[in-house]
């Protein structure tokens, strides 16, 4: 598997990345950053934008880049990336990261797992990049937030940046929106501490049929009043949209409920479990995580009497790669 | 008549049939010194079309209140101007957030009758715009041409719910009287609303004016935008700008009309109907100003695509928004292998629809294919006036409409090329349904 020449790709004809995530996980940053990153060069082009729905944060996302040194006309979405980025595990839940990528494309991950083990698990041919970006965000920028360690994986990966023009632009860009110093510092140690944690290597691990780019099969019937049917959590499994490694818990032992039912009336999604009481008006008994939750938030926040958490998760596709 | 009103302030005023003017109410020449540059010099920066809106706002000298109500995420461009205003030392420009949208069109009306000699503009989108619906109208017949309605492409308030971009919003409100100006990429969403207020406040026109961009697709695609020096843009709008002649603070006539039989309703209303029409002979002579001026396209009723020397392509296309790129992208492959001439059109004045260039554009084409971006129930909003635009032709091209993108559904690649492919049927003198819809390169 001879992977693509991103460069060559770049100057020939417009270089496209897609990516994957979650709202809130820092991919559009990634992207944007990236988009600026380029443009520093006066003859190159760029277009990137985000896709997104009405969905709150945890939904996922999608977000995407041309570069090229010719002007860029198509303005559609990108279905053949020759880059594709995994900005969090989580999302592959509901989307095929690596779907369409050109044979030979290369696949940036924020993950901690090896490019051999991401390689065998999603089942990638390419030029596989790992950056464990959660972790580097936690350490340096008290968030586990990977958008400056893929910033950085992906234009390693495409090339034709030294690791000081990278972190100039982020910084730069950075100031540009006032972001206070100590935040610029704590980005530039994060920006300086990706380049020793990226692990690349090359793979051919995709079985025919994979990641083939789906066909449109028309809509199938929708009957008068099919919203429902539609409701956004249900077609997009929103109960897969929490970020990776987290689920919401409701714990109350004590029966702290009050009945102000602030989660029920803000939970978008109605997973709030609840049954009538004569003193409080309801009693919250629980949350039903199984289905729609996006890990959004909203119950955590208004809830007055904090019953509302969200705790680590574990992960398994560790053991799916075992078995 | 010319008095001096006695008061806190002496005013020389005068009376006239559309109501009193105070001449000295507001010393445009202070104003004008109190403008801080956003930019000293050209500069090429990274925006998306949110930020590009705001930015040609903030360098107009004569935009000192921005009103606005956050419609997130289509805009943020109340966001962008107060973010940079907050920023300004002694700056005297001000932004107001209201309460909803109706009530940024009141304001803007009261506003901009109170001073017609300055520009105020917001921004909205889908449900934003609906809601200033009752002003629009207003506005539209007031002669309040030195508003500006920044709209965001959006699908109308609809069922379901979708927050991408569909024009079906500003096509909701072609008859609210504003000149709609349809862009696409941030440069011309730059240059679009630096040249707009040229047109509406012009004295033979005076109609409000309604730039708009996709939703997503531009408002929030970054790349990059050629900003102008402050003093350049107000050298051109000054070129273009002449006091309004007409009342320059409300006196009852001016923001809002007085109630009227139906005999002087009409007579205003066709009077409305003259004055946005004159755009048709100004549009272009700003916009070749302009690219004189800047060096690059103006104000223009269409972008123009693969036409040849002598317009007689087999297969024209009719569109609009930042999907006509991804056409340009795949027209000449496509022509080459179809055998076929493909030229297009990317409608940029949406009202008054520019009938006669379209027809000189479209006469000598054998098919035309109208892609529409909103629902209509027939066979397109686009489709119709292109329709009436070719009516009197004696041999009018054969007219194919198709429907795509709605709800601002991507239109890739595929999807273009089997629009192509279905209008090329036309060719051949096959049978087409009244309109077909396509996404993902099938019809649906």
């Amino acid at each position: 598997m001879k992977p693509l020449n991103l460069q060559q790709i770049l100057t020939d004809s417009v270089l496209e990345i897609r990516g994957d995530g979650k709202a809130g996980g820092g991919l559009v940053l990634a992207f944007q950053s990236l988009g600026n990153l380029y443009l520093r060069d006066p003859q190159i082009h760029v277009q990137e934008w985000p896709f997104f729905s009405s969905a709150r944060r945890g939904a996922n996302i999608r977000s995407f880049l041309r570069i090229s040194r010719r002007p860029i006309q198509a303005a559609c979405e990108v279905t053949r990336p020759s880059v594709t980025v995994l900005m969090d595990e989580g999302a592959t839940r509901s989307a095929d990261f690596a779907q369409g990528v050109l044979p030979g494309g290369t696949f940036v991950l924020n993950t901690r797992h090896s490019p051999e083990e991401c390689a065998q698990h999603y089942r990638l041919s390419g030029r596989v990049l790992t950056v464990p970006g959660d972790d580097i965000g936690t350490k340096h920028l008290k968030a586990p937030i990977g958008n400056v360690s893929v910033y950085v994986t992906v234009a390693r990966a495409i090339g034709g940046f030294g690791i000081e023009e990278l972190v100039d632009a982020f910084l730069q860009m950075l100031k540009k929106r006032h972001v206070p110093q100590a935040v610029v510092d704590r980005n530039r140690a994060a920006l300086l501490a990706t380049g020793e944690s990226i692990c690349e290597g090359v793979f051919d691990e995709t079985k025919p049929g994979d990641h083939a780019e789906a066909e449109f099969g028309g809509y199938g019937p929708l009957p008068v009043g099919a919203q429902t049917a539609l409701r956004l959590s249900q077609s997009n499994r929103t109960a897969d949209y929490a970020p990776s490694g987290f689920r919401l818990r409701f714990e109350d032992p004590d029966v702290k409920c009050n009945g102000c039912a602030a989660c029920i009336t803000n939970c978008p999604e109605g997973i709030i479990r609840w049954v009538p009481d004569p003193e409080r008006g309801v009693l919250v008994t629980g949350v039903d995580v199984s289905t729609f939750c996006k890990l959004c938030g909203e119950c955590i926040a208004v809830c007055p009497e904090n019953l509302f958490k969200q705790l680590p998760f574990e992960e398994r596709w560790e053991e799916v790669v075992a078995s | 008549m010319s008095k001096t009103v006695s008061g806190p302030i002496p005013l020389e005023h005068r009376t006239t049939d559309s109501g009193e003017i105070y001449p000295g109410a507001i010393d445009l020449e202070r104003v004008r010194e109190a403008h801080i540059p956003v930019y000293e010099q050209r500069e090429q920066i990274t925006a998306d079309g949110n930020t590009a809106a705001a930015i040609a706002t903030l360098q107009m000298w004569r935009c000192i209140l921005y009103a606005g109500f956050p419609i997130t995420p289509s805009t943020k461009w109340i966001e962008t101007v107060a973010s940079h205003i907050a920023g300004i030392k002694g700056g005297k420009k001000r932004v107001k957030l209201m309460e909803a949208e109706h009530a940024v069109a009141d304001y803007m009306a009261g506003a901009a009758a109170a001073c017609r000699d300055l520009i105020f503009p917001t921004a909205t989108s889908s449900v934003g715009l609906d809601h200033m619906t009752e002003t629009t109208r207003s506005l539209g017949a007031s002669g309040l041409g030195n508003t500006m309605i920044i709209n965001v492409y959006r699908a109308t308030a609809n069922y379901p719910l979708c927050i991408e971009g569909d024009p079906s919003d500003t096509l909701a409100h072609r008859d609210d009287g504003f000149i709609q100006l349809a862009c696409r990429g941030k440069q011309q969403i730059y240059d679009t609303i630096l040249q707009a207020p040229c047109l509406g406040m012009n004295p033979d026109i005076m109609t409000p004016t309604m730039p708009g961009f996709y939703g997503l697709k531009d408002s929030h695609r970054n790349a990059r935008l050629t900003v102008e020096p402050d003093r350049e843009i107000h050298e051109f709008q000054d070129a273009w700008i002449p006091p309004c002649p007409l009342p320059g603070l409300i006196n009852g006539d001016t923001a809002f009309g007085n109630c009227v039989t139906s005999r002087w309703f009409q007579g205003f209303k066709v009077e409305q109907k003259r004055r946005i029409e004159r755009v048709f002979e100004l549009l272009p002579k700003i916009g070749a100003d302009f690219e004189r001026r800047f060096g690059r396209f103006g104000l223009a009723f269409f972008d123009s695509a693969g036409w040849p020397d002598d317009g007689a392509a087999d297969l024209a296309v009719v569109s609009m928004g930042p999907d006509f790129g991804t056409f340009e992208s795949v027209r000449e492959a496509y022509g080459a292998r179809a055998g076929v001439r493909v030229a297009g059109i990317a409608v940029r004045l949406l009202t008054p629809f520019p009938r006669a260039a379209v027809r000189r554009r479209l006469e000598k084409a054998k098919v035309v294919l109208v892609v529409n971006q909103a629902h209509h129930s027939g066979r397109g909003h686009l489709t119709l006036d292109v329709a009436d635009a070719l009516a009197d032709l004696t041999k009018p091209p054969r007219l194919v409409s198709a429907f795509a993108g709605l709800g601002g559904a991507d239109v890739s690649e595929g999807t273009w090329e089997r629009m192509l492919e279905h209008a090329r049927g036309a060719l051949d003198g096959g049978t087409l349904p009244p309109w077909a819809a396509f996404h993902e390169g099938v019809e649906l």
